[in-house]
């Protein structure tokens, strides 16, 4: 064997034993998760919601995730009332855990936040409803008319305060609708049998911190 | 000024490909091609691939740095640009992501490594058509992507949005095609032994198809999904572009300095104990996710580890450096390559304290993670392809940079840029997690306390902007430039350019300090 | 902080083994021989030559005594403009 090969395989060999260590063991052995039974399937518009918040990087400044209470003070800042399980991500594919929060959690956000209103506001102004915020407006996902140009079955997003929009009727476009949706849609707040023990699901190992 | 650099193999007058540019830079010199010495064909070999290569790394330099920002000015004007869809923060910050570390780092890194697998094999180029091919291809691919993710079009993932059906044929057929060519070259090698670098360069192009395959599989979902996203975007950093950019250290350094690496023995250690521990840290962006316990603690374990390659690794290439720090004055590759040495091991040890618990509960989710990755891909990765740079244009172009004052403004603008970005967002990160630590606090106070960070991110950015305008002003002008009225005839005295033993050449003049 | 899954600790274990033998396999065949010969492959006599400007002459001297007479560098031999 030429030293060429050796390095080759030995590299080889490494990264295999990686990608089986952390990849390849851990899918066969969450592939027992079953998704709780009060955790609906998106539906249609959900999960073409999903891919507009996919579409539009919203995964860059919001995770869906809440840590353990004994490790942290996610549940503490009131974004969930347990942290999150493996199970409760069945349907995601594929994941939006998310790694930045320059805006809040918002796994569960659709108990925090049920008005579909507000999140379409929200979404064409951020600033309307929340004026600190550094979240990017998204007037793209709806159509500006002027007022005598609404059609019945338009969903008219109303702006409040100085921000309204004057003269101007914002109506909200599919992409939105869904997306609210799907934002609605995001609670994880029903009891797993024990938190612990959906982490320990397949295997040992306790969750949370030392 | 101009004057063909003696021993140096300029790229053709036709820019013309492997083997035939070296038979032109022979003839030149009135020799066969196999008399020519092994580092000029190695030169001639691989020139135009390793031009157009740089070429194309440069104008992705630009392109990433304009969408870097506007990225980041959008996070303190929430409001700047936001009617179209297509500049919206989400895209472009992804557009940014990929133009830089696909984009730029890659094809410099590639470039430099096309560059110097030759030169390390004692042989030429093999393929060199392939490789171009591959280079521009892969190119293709990441525009493909890049502009996919601007139309809205994402595969979802963090580092691996590039949509798998367009974008990735085009990804898969170039990476593969340059990669034949530098196992070919690897495999016509004349060299007694293989060193250090070579090991990385191959291990880098045997690596990253195994961790894209795993990336892209179609069938993970859920938390399995997360667990193959980071195994793939954590270890793209350290077996992609950090394999090809610690390779190019330990060419350039000891290459500069005239002497060999602190201790060998030392590298070995480095490679494998890399391989070993860096390919399982990738959880440790998970930390307190809904993933296993057991494989968030084996990536902190792993990522504590680190401590053995970074440390093998840094005893070599700083130690090569202690006592001559002075050649930094004379060398800007050395400037550069040096102090990326340096942000590498300092940016290993901030990962391996960052993959605390105890500390990671204070930096999760916060823009110190940014600031991480900008000491990584930045202060590292591409402070030692621009040293790379410095070093190997005029040995493929046959002619010296042109402007001195040029490569100062640029070593000190692009250093005051870095310094400048990662400070403030260091300070944002902490500032935004210590708040969001504080339940009591509301999710506001986090915010606002992060925002004179993102400010000086902003400013650091566009100093960083205006470093990479002066290096490619400089690189345009350097390509452009003839080599003088005889580019590949260098006068008769000059046919031996192995000693400078006559007086024409003891006569002029020293090298000055640049 | 140690992991307690069976499969992780058996496959590691396994892996490790395997790298070990592996390493034993290599050394036992003279791939760490002469590891100094290794480092010197990047250097071509010329390179030891150069007279760098930052040498002081005692180093200068040293080379010279090793490698034999001094010879100037190329202009931007060091990488970027002079």
């Amino acid at each position: 064997m030429t030293r060429i090969s050796l390095i080759a395989l030995g590299a080889f060999a490494i990264m295999a034993g990686a990608i089986c260590i952390l990849v390849l063991v851990p899918q066969a052995l969450l592939s027992d998760v079953q998704p709780p039974p009060q955790l609906a399937p998106y539906t249609e518009r959900q999960l073409v919601g999903r891919r507009v918040y996919m579409a539009n990087g919203c995964v860059y400044c919001h995770s869906q995730q809440v840590r353990d209470p004994a490790f942290t003070t996610d549940v503490d800042r009131g974004w969930g009332s347990r942290a999150t399980v493996p199970a409760d991500y069945a349907y995601d594919r594929p994941h939006l855990l998310g790694t930045m929060r320059t805006g809040p959690d918002l796994i569960n956000v659709g108990q925090r936040l049920p008005d579909a209103d507000w999140h379409l506001i929200h979404l064409y102004d951020p600033r309307s409803v929340v004026d600190w915020s550094l979240m990017p407006a998204f007037p793209f996902l709806f159509e500006e008319k002027s007022p005598n140009e609404v059609r019945p079955g338009d969903r008219v997003v109303r702006i409040p305060g100085p921000r309204a929009r004057r003269g101007v009727a914002v109506v909200a476009k599919p992409e939105a609708i869904a997306l609210v949706d799907y934002l609605i849609s995001l609670k994880r707040q029903y009891p797993v049998a024990d938190t612990a023990a959906g982490m320990r699901t397949a295997f040992g190992g306790r969750n949370g911190a030392h | 000024m101009t004057a063909p650099v003696a021993g140096h193999a300029p790229a053709g007058e036709a820019g013309t490909l492997g083997r035939e540019n070296v038979r032109a830079v022979a003839a030149a010199r009135g020799l066969a091609p196999e008399d020519l010495e092994i580092r000029l064909r190695a030169d001639a070999s691989s020139a135009l691939v390793v031009l157009v290569l740089f070429s194309v790394a440069i104008a992705w330099l630009l392109i990433g740095s304009i969408f870097g920002d506007i990225a980041s000015l959008k996070l303190h004007w929430p409001d700047f640009l936001t009617r179209q869809g297509w500049l919206t923060f989400g895209r472009v910050r992804t557009a940014h992501l990929h133009a830089v570390n696909y984009g730029w780092a890659t094809a410099a890194l590639i470039g430099t490594s096309v560059w110097l697998l030759p030169r390390l094999m004692h042989n030429e180029l093999k393929a060199p058509l392939v490789a171009l091919a591959g280079g521009v291809l892969f190119t293709l691919g990441i525009a493909v992507g890049i502009i996919g993710v601007l139309a809205g079009y994402t595969d979802g993932m963090e580092w691996l949005e590039a949509n798998r059906y367009t974008a990735g044929p085009l990804l898969v057929v170039g990476g593969g095609l340059v990669g034949l060519s530098l196992f070919l070259t690897v495999a016509a090698r004349r060299a007694e032994h293989l060193y250090v670098s070579a090991w990385y360069i191959l291990g880098a192009f045997i690596w990253f198809p195994m961790l894209y395959v795993t990336g892209k599989w179609p069938t993970w979902t859920g938390v399995e999904s997360a667990a193959a996203n980071w195994f793939f975007a954590h270890n793209v950093l350290g077996f992609w572009l950090t394999a090809m950019s610690v390779g190019a250290a330990y060419y350039f350094i000891p290459k500069v300095l005239g002497r060999p690496i602190y201790s060998y023995q030392l590298s070995v250690v480095g490679f494998w104990s890399l391989a070993m521990f860096y390919s399982l840290n990738g959880m440790h962006h998970l930390v307190g996710g809904p993933l296993p316990t057991w494989m968030i603690t084996t990536s902190i374990v792993a990522s504590v580890f680190m401590f053995i390659p970074v440390v093998a690794t840094g005893i070599n290439l700083h130690m090569t450096v202690v006592g001559r720090f002075g050649a930094l004055r004379y060398s800007p590759t050395l400037r550069f390559v040096v102090l990326g040495a340096i942000a590498y091991t300092a940016v290993s040890l901030q990962g391996s304290f960052t993959a605390l618990r105890e500390v990671n509960r204070v930096t999760h989710f916060t823009h110190w993670t940014v600031a991480h990755s900008h000491v990584g891909g930045y202060a590292f990765v591409t402070f030692v392809a621009f040293g790379a740079m410095y070093y190997i244009v005029p040995r493929v172009v046959g002619h010296e940079w042109p402007s001195a004052r040029l490569v100062r403004w640029h070593f000190n603008t692009v250093l005051a840029g870095i310094a400048i970005y990662v400070i403030s967002l260091t300070w944002a990160g902490v500032a935004q997690g210590l708040a969001l630590l504080d339940a009591r606090l509301p999710f506001q106070v986090s915010v606002e306390r992060s925002v004179p960070g993102l400010y000086g991110r902003s400013l650091g950015g566009l100093i960083l902007t205006i470093g990479h305008v002066i290096f490619a002003w400089h690189f345009w002008r350097m390509i452009r430039m003839p080599t003088g009225a005889q580019p590949t005839r260098p006068p008769l005295h000059e046919a031996q350019p192995v000693l400078y033993t006559d007086e024409a050449e003891a006569a002029r003049p020293r090298q000055g300090a640049v | 902080m140690i992991p307690s899954s069976v499969p992780v600790i058996l496959a590691t274990a396994a892996l490790t083994l395997l790298a070990a033998v592996v390493l034993a396999w290599a050394y036992w065949r003279g791939f760490f021989d002469n590891l100094d010969a290794q480092s010197r492959v990047i250097f071509e006599p010329k390179d030891f030559q150069l007279e760098r400007p930052w040498e002081t002459p005692v180093e200068r001297l040293e080379r010279e005594m090793s490698h034999g007479k001094l010879v100037d560098p190329a202009p931007g031999e060091w990488g970027g403009a002079s």
